[in-house]
């Protein structure tokens, strides 16, 4: 670390508006980060204490003397840490393929890989059902007995639920490269594996570290899949769910929520001792790999891809289709009954979602990339305080956060109250709520950036603001385009922790597809979810085409 | 265009991110549990009675319902709860936000639908039902069940699922009914003996009929209208209701004390006990306490009995809300996996 060196030649105003830069984005990143992360969490741990005899730890002994609760935690952590390996491996994988080969399909294969982000939860589950249930297409086809609840049908559902996350990540990480490290390897005669051992891994450590906490995090907090496919296989999460919805018993329900939060705990400090001698990728004199065709690697890496985007399209697809079908699997003739949807208002909450979402992406984009380029400017221990309190979130189950908002923003005294009940509240907790992943895609991107283009920068007299917009977001360009996006998806059909905020006058799409489920009306359900799909194609559609020409009209440094 | 127009177009913007979705002067917020399609239907009705009074809705499914209702207790937003199951809602920490009430027409109403102190009253209600289907049945030659008895036939073993008495409350319901019918030393032995045909215990109170009506399983333990409802979508179930006597919820209304609009809300109240509702109810519930609900044609041929009270096994509602938290302990000590 040279950065300390740097600032001390220049001169005293220069030096002041710099400091002032960094208090202003320090206190943009934090003090929204403390209310909206760290306030909801307090009430939460506090709620874990309340017990009929005051404050005390009667809810944790409760919890944890349960005669299953070890068998739980076990649970939890063979299907999380199962599904962990499998989705960074295939994803790594699959962002390899497309971000350093040649590959034809490209632009194809990186759009279907994002299939799941912005498929309501609902699909996943019934698309699995529909192919490998036990009356499922393949069985029905094949009569193989196949029996998918339970174990393997929680990692095969969270691989696939949690495979853009980590895809995101990764190729943000591979996406960038200096070509001289690569040219002077193979000059030295290093063979592609060795290239790809103490080249390609080493400078990619980052993303995977990342992606094994983010994927490991959205597994073990997740109940929609375990509680659909799961069978009578227990996990933390739909604990959680048996307390809270299923008896009211919000402080136990709290236990388990912070009980959660270990997990992210460890994974922080695992991060931090892996990452402590790092060095940045992308040096200051750095050249973007050019990618050459190579026959067979190509083919390979295009097998793969596909691949992997057929399992993802075949479970959204099927649902596709059965939302077309006069009564799958019985009556096969296509019809748009299941279109008229009867619900209270119909499409409107279509709209509400959008607004919302296009606000998530807004407000996601501001709040990851300045806590990213903050990040890249604190000292070591700010910058390990600032990264556990961004990537906290993910470690918090989507009911209890939404409880926690409840609790924080619905009380009399709290003067951000009037918030409570509105659209706002409802974007800015689907931003904190995946703020780990936002946050992580922007530190990926400008992690790797050296610290000597800063310092250079500076040296010539750049302040950090001039820095930050001529040179580091123009070259991170495109993974703020990708943040807002996934944002905005994942806006469009989350459901845990809004459901605890929506109202009678701020109901959302994702509500909509839960009731009419609930009311046993799953093939309008799949319907409605068909029309989320398409909004939110087009949206991104749209937003693509407004990319491209203003990357035509003024093209990027 | 003018500045003056720019300005009106944000500020409308911040009020429509900022307005606050709940009530305003003139209407009444309600948290509801009941299925959304009659929701839809009562207030139509509603309106048209009464053109003044605006009914805002928040439908939730009861356990996420209950969870926001308990969540939200420093600062209530809803003027009244409408229907939502009386085991939960006899929870002494809801009780205490109840202002009683007692609607026109309550004296007419049985005695186990309404609560002696005013403080809640029941016009619908839910009882136990299977949801076998048909099709899976003829394929694997298996026999109709008629009771809960049937249902530990070994024919039957992997093909039945019913909720997890500790996440659902239609589990709860059925698990405590078995238990008040056969006392709970016969009772828990006989849940045991049925333990062994059990394919999966789920976490949701309808998705036992829902997974039945695709052929995921033969029989569904769920209750009577998700089967009702999934015949009438088209699949090939029937329901059928257990011959020992089915467990039954009613489903509850109360006006808070912290309503904001408290006249029209026991209007509302009130409406909900007219002859109008009731006939609604006959078309939509599968159970009612107000007098002149009568079943439709198509409920009866779905498979309901025309005279609910003949199929129903007489809860004691005291009892099975006091002993709720003990039995669920043991629910989940002696039964779940």
């Amino acid at each position: 670390m040279t950065t300390a060196a740097a600032p001390q030649g220049r001169s005293a105003p220069g030096l002041d508006s710099d400091r002032f830069v960094l208090w202003v984005l320090g206190a943009a990143v934090v003090v929204p980060l403390i209310v909206f992360v760290v306030v909801p969490l307090v009430a939460i741990l506090r709620l874990s204490f309340v017990t009929p005899d005051g404050l005390g730890l009667g809810n944790y002994v409760r919890e944890f003397a349960s005669p299953k609760f070890g068998r739980i935690v076990a649970n939890s952590f063979s299907v999380s840490i199962t599904a962990t390996l499998i989705t960074v491996t295939l994803a790594y994988g699959f962002a390899y393929a497309l971000k350093r080969t040649t590959m034809p399909l490209k632009r194809t294969c990186g759009a279907i890989a994002l299939l799941p982000l912005y498929a309501p939860s609902l699909v996943q589950a019934l698309g699995i059902l529909f192919l490998f249930g036990r009356n499922g297409i393949i069985n029905r086809t094949f009569d193989l007995g196949i029996d998918i609840y339970g174990f393997w049908g929680i990692v095969i559902a969270d691989v696939l639920y949690s495979f853009p996350h980590a895809y995101l990540i990764l190729s943000a990480a591979l996406a960038v490269a200096d070509a001289r490290l690569y040219e002077s390897a193979r000059m030295l005669g290093a063979g592609p594996a060795r290239i790809f051992r103490t080249i390609t891994l080493p400078s990619t450590r980052y993303g995977i570290i990342s992606a094994v906490f983010v994927v490991f995090t959205i597994v073990i907090t997740d109940f929609g899949n375990p509680m659909v496919i799961g069978a009578d296989y227990g996990v933390l999460a739909t604990e959680i769910y048996n307390q809270v919805s299923g008896q009211g018993r919000m402080e136990l329900g709290a236990v388990i929520g912070v009980v959660l939060l270990i997990p992210a705990a460890i994974a922080v400090l695992v991060e931090k001792l892996v990452t402590r001698q790092h060095g940045a990728a992308i040096g200051e004199n750095a050249q973007p790999l050019q990618l050459a065709p190579h026959a067979w690697r190509d083919r390979a890496a295009l097998g793969f891809a596909l691949l992997v985007c057929s399992a993802i399209a075949a479970i959204v697809l099927v649902v596709f289709i059965a939302s077309f079908v006069t009564l799958w699997p019985y009556n096969m003739h296509l019809s748009f009954r299941h279109y008229r949807f009867e619900v209270q208002n119909g499409l409107a909450p279509l709209w509400t979602s959008i607004w919302v979402s296009l606000l998530a992406a807004g407000i996601g984009v501001v709040a990851a990339v300045a806590a990213g380029c903050l990040a890249r400017w604190l000292k070591p221990l700010q910058a390990n305080l600032l990264y556990f309190l961004s990537v906290l979130p993910a470690a918090v189950p989507g009911m209890v956060l939404g409880l926690g908002y409840i609790f924080a923003f619905n009380h009399p005294g709290n003067p951000l109250e009037f918030l409570y009940g509105t659209l706002l509240i409802l974007a800015i907790c689907n931003v904190y709520h995946y703020h780990a992943q936002g946050y992580l895609i922007a530190t990926t991107s400008i992690g790797q950036l050296s610290r000597v283009i800063d310092e250079t920068s500076m040296c010539l007299g750049a302040g950090r603001l001039r820095t930050l917009s001529a040179i580091i977001l123009p070259i991170v360009a495109p993974a703020i385009v990708s943040i807002g996006v996934f944002f905005f998806v994942r806006s469009m059909v989350t459901l845990s922790a809004v459901i605890f905020l929506v109202t009678p006058a701020t109901q959302l799409a994702a509500v909509s597809v839960l009731l009419l489920d609930d009311s046993g009306n799953s093939n309008q359900a799949a319907a409605f979810s068909v029309c989320i799909m398409l909004v939110v194609a087009a949206a991104l559609g749209l937003f693509h085409a407004l990319v491209w020409v203003f990357a035509r009209r003024r093209p990027l440094p | 265009m003018t500045k003056l127009n720019v300005l009106t177009k944000v500020l409308c913007a911040a009020a429509l991110l900022l307005g606050s979705g709940f009530a305003r002067a003139g209407d009444i917020t309600a948290y509801t549990a009941l299925e959304e399609d009659d929701v839809k239907v009562y207030l139509d009705a509603f309106a048209k009675a009464k053109p003044g009074i605006k009914v805002n809705v928040l439908r939730l499914s009861t356990g996420d319902l209950i969870a926001r209702i308990l969540a939200e207790k420093a600062n209530p937003r809803h003027d009244v709860i409408w229907g939502v199951a009386l085991t939960q809602m006899v929870d002494p920490r809801i009780l205490e936000m109840a202002e009683p009430y007692k609607p026109a027409g309550i004296d007419q109403m049985k005695q186990q639908f309404k609560d002696p102190a005013g403080r809640w009253f029941a016009t619908t209600g839910y009882f136990a039902g299977f949801c076998v289907n048909t099709e899976v049945l003829k394929k694997n030659n298996l026999p109709m069940p008629a009771s809960w008895q049937d249902l530990l036939n070994p024919v039957y073993k992997g093909q039945i699922v019913m909720p997890n008495a500790a996440s659902s409350g239609t589990g709860y319901l059925q698990v405590v009914s078995i238990l008040q019918m056969k006392g709970e030393e016969k009772g828990w032995q006989f849940l045991k003996d049925l333990d062994k045909n059990m394919a999966q215990y789920i976490k949701s109170g309808s998705r036992p009929c829902k997974m039945a009506a695709t052929g995921e399983f033969a029989i569904g333990v769920s209750f009577a209208f998700s089967g009702v409802k999934q015949i009438m979508e088209g699949y090939p179930i029937k329901l059928v209701i257990p011959s020992e006597g089915a467990g039954y919820e009613v489903e509850v209304s109360m006006l808070m004390k912290t309503a904001k609009n408290k006249p029209d809300s026991k209007t509302f109240f009130d409406w909900l006990l007219t002859l109008d509702a009731a006939k609604l109810y006959g078309e939509r519930a599968e159970m009612s306490s107000v007098p002149g609900a009568k079943a439709t044609e198509a409920i009866l041929k779905a498979g309901l009995p025309a005279d609910v009270s003949t199929v129903l096994y007489k809860m004691d509602f005291d009892a099975s809300s006091k002993n709720k938290d003990r039995i669920i302990a043991e629910w989940k000590q002696k039964i779940e996996r």
